[in-house]
């Protein structure tokens, strides 16, 4: 029996099959499509081009191919209103002045699919299941660790600063009485004792920091007048390496509620480590400007700049780039994740701009509201 | 508090597919320091149980039932933080389902509920092949091991897996439990030594979770 032979099964087909059913002229116009292709296509087939609704990458479809007389189902690309193309596969039957081309999903294909699918959410799962786990367990060993620091960091600063106190209390007072050799053997024993000091320190500022315990006593502060002070002092460090230290600020810089000594330590950080990394005769120049509700600070220098790829890891604690200080100066590599975190608190941001053979400029901006 | 009002919210849009609405209700939850082991059975177990009853009536697709069962899954997750913050108590349990027992929803329940209790819960997921089982219990020597089955079909291979399981670990306690048990295939582990049937995450809690004074 054809289609043709029982107008009822053709009526099924174009009214209600979950089929598609089209019946395509021999010019390859559509000249009749069942809802089941008009609703997967979007739109009313009719009176269309095959190649509206069959996907074919750029070629155009050749309707000869789909009636060498064969049986086999050919497999068709076919465009949805999903905008995810969608594979079905087509039978084409010949009706004498047009072609009737009937499209079905392979449903063990699909089955296939949607089991593979739901396995891989499940492996997905499982993962993150793990994952949360592995963190939990990360998080409570870096808080074990954080309190081992500030335990040990705690009971060594006092024996290092009695061997910094007795070193320079013999330089002091025995001067005369000691070799040049022991001079130097003492003199090494109090920069690394002062070394040793600032690093505990720094690891405590690191292990308050973590452990969530910053605590800022924030004040209305003349911030302008904050940054000339430092500066001043920080000029007479840089003075010893002939770097000169300026500020800049050309408009009025509003009181801002901020921990006065907290972000003196941004300042002594950022303006020692211009200093720490720019040659003899350069410049240092500290600029404080608005921007919209917030005060920004730039620490600008003229030192060898930062590769590119070195910025992001820069406020990470125990990071340190391929720059060398130029004085041979040690670096602790905590302090800028510090100050990062010190940033953080008063609301604000931090970021960096550097540039290798010009410079770097360090950047922070704090609210201007509390 | 799971209210009704606020379980058919969650239910109406975990059965539309709407993962956003459903996390946000969970999220919520969470912030209200809810017990989790409330989440877990007024909500997620109480709703895929209706989900499943209403896919036995053929009133929503197998489609469906799957798409419910991966939102919940990923809703889960967002218990974990919670969960894996209890104290370890040392113990070791290991939760898995029978080969070709593809529903492994009700098994990371299982497990999350050792972990919420301090147990390490070592979760291998649905479908686990015997022999990669016993090489894993070898390997942790867990304190229990915990088995389940979501459909009925899978007690004969649970029974297999038992048998295997036996003549590895003579003395292993062994729990059984899972929606597969719902209608039949009890009798046939109550015979058998040292094996647990769990018909509930309260029954889990009351046996083998909470521990009794003698323990301490």
């Amino acid at each position: 029996m054809t289609p043709e032979a029982n107008p009822h099964l053709i009526d099924y087909l174009i009214l209600e099959s979950s089929m598609i059913c089209l019946i395509i002229g021999k010019d390859g116009t559509i000249l009749k499509a069942n809802s089941c292709a008009d609703s997967l296509s979007g739109h009313k087939l009719e009176g269309h081009p095959l190649n509206d609704f069959f996907v074919d990458f750029g070629r155009a479809l050749d309707l000869t191919v789909f009636l060498n007389g064969s049986r086999d189902k050919i497999l068709v690309n076919i465009s949805t209103s999903s905008e995810l193309p969608e594979t079905y596969y087509f039978r084409f039957f010949d009706l004498g002045n047009s072609i009737l081309a009937l499209g079905e999903a392979n449903r063990q294909e699909i089955g296939f699919l949607r089991k593979n699918m739901l396995e891989l959410n499940q492996e997905l799962n499982n993962l993150t299941r793990e994952l949360l786990k592995k963190n939990v367990e990360l998080k409570k060993l870096n808080d074990l660790k954080n309190q081992f620091l500030g335990i040990a960091a705690h009971d060594l600063r006092n024996p290092i600063g009695i061997i910094m106190t007795y070193s320079n209390f013999i330089l002091e007072e025995l001067n005369h009485e000691m070799t040049d050799a022991q001079i130097t053997m003492l003199n090494t024993i109090q920069t690394t004792s002062e070394f040793m000091l600032r690093l505990l320190e720094e690891l405590l500022d690191i292990n308050a920091l973590e452990s969530g315990k910053l605590r800022l006593e924030a004040h209305k502060t003349d911030l302008l007048g904050l940054v000339r002070t430092n500066t001043s002092m920080m000029n007479v460090i840089a003075a010893k390496k002939n770097i000169h230290i300026q500020v800049e600020s050309y408009e009025t810089i509003p009181e801002v509620i901020i921990d006065r000594g907290k972000i003196e330590q941004v300042l002594n950080n950022l303006i020692s480590n211009a200093v720490k990394f720019s040659l003899p005769g350069t410049t240092v120049t500290v600029k404080l400007f608005l921007t919209g509700d917030h005060v920004t600070v730039a620490v600008v220098d003229q030192g060898p700049g930062i590769p590119a790829n070195e910025t992001d890891r820069l406020f990470k604690p125990f990071q340190r780039t391929s720059v060398k200080a130029t004085a041979g100066e040690k670096s602790t590599g905590l302090g800028l994740s510090i100050v990062r975190n010190i940033i953080l608190g008063h609301h604000g941001k931090i970021w960096v701009e550097s540039k290798v053979g010009v410079g770097s400029a360090f950047y922070f901006s704090l609210p201007l509201s509390s | 508090m799971i209210t009704d009002e606020l379980y058919s919210t969650y239910q109406s849009n975990l059965l539309a597919g709407s993962r956003s609405v459903c996390s946000h209700i969970v999220t919520d939850l969470i912030h209200s320091n809810i017990p989790i082991k409330e989440l877990y059975i007024h909500l997620f177990q109480r709703s895929l149980y209706e989900v499943g009853t209403l896919w036995e009536r053929n009133k929503i697709s197998v489609a469906t039932e799957h798409m419910c069962t991966a939102i919940t899954e990923s809703l889960i997750n967002l218990c974990y933080p919670a969960i894996f913050s209890a104290n370890h108590t040392g113990q070791k349990a290991v939760i898995t389902c029978t080969p070709g027992e593809y529903h492994q929803i009700g098994a990371r329940m299982v497990a999350d509920h050792f972990e919420l209790h301090g147990w390490d819960g070592y979760y291998l997921g649905s479908n686990t092949p015997t022999d990669e089982l016993i090489k894993f219990t070898m390997e942790k020597q867990p304190d229990l091991l915990a088995i389940s089955i979501s459909v009925s079909f899978n007690i004969p291979s649970l029974m297999a897996l038992v048998k295997k399981i036996r003549s590895h670990f003579s003395d292993l306690k062994i729990l059984v439990g899972g929606q597969g048990f719902r209608w039949s295939g009890a009798d046939e582990f109550q015979t058998m030594g040292n094996i647990h049937l769990i018909t509930s995450l309260d029954e889990l809690e009351q046996k083998f979770l909470i521990p009794r004074r003698h323990d301490t």
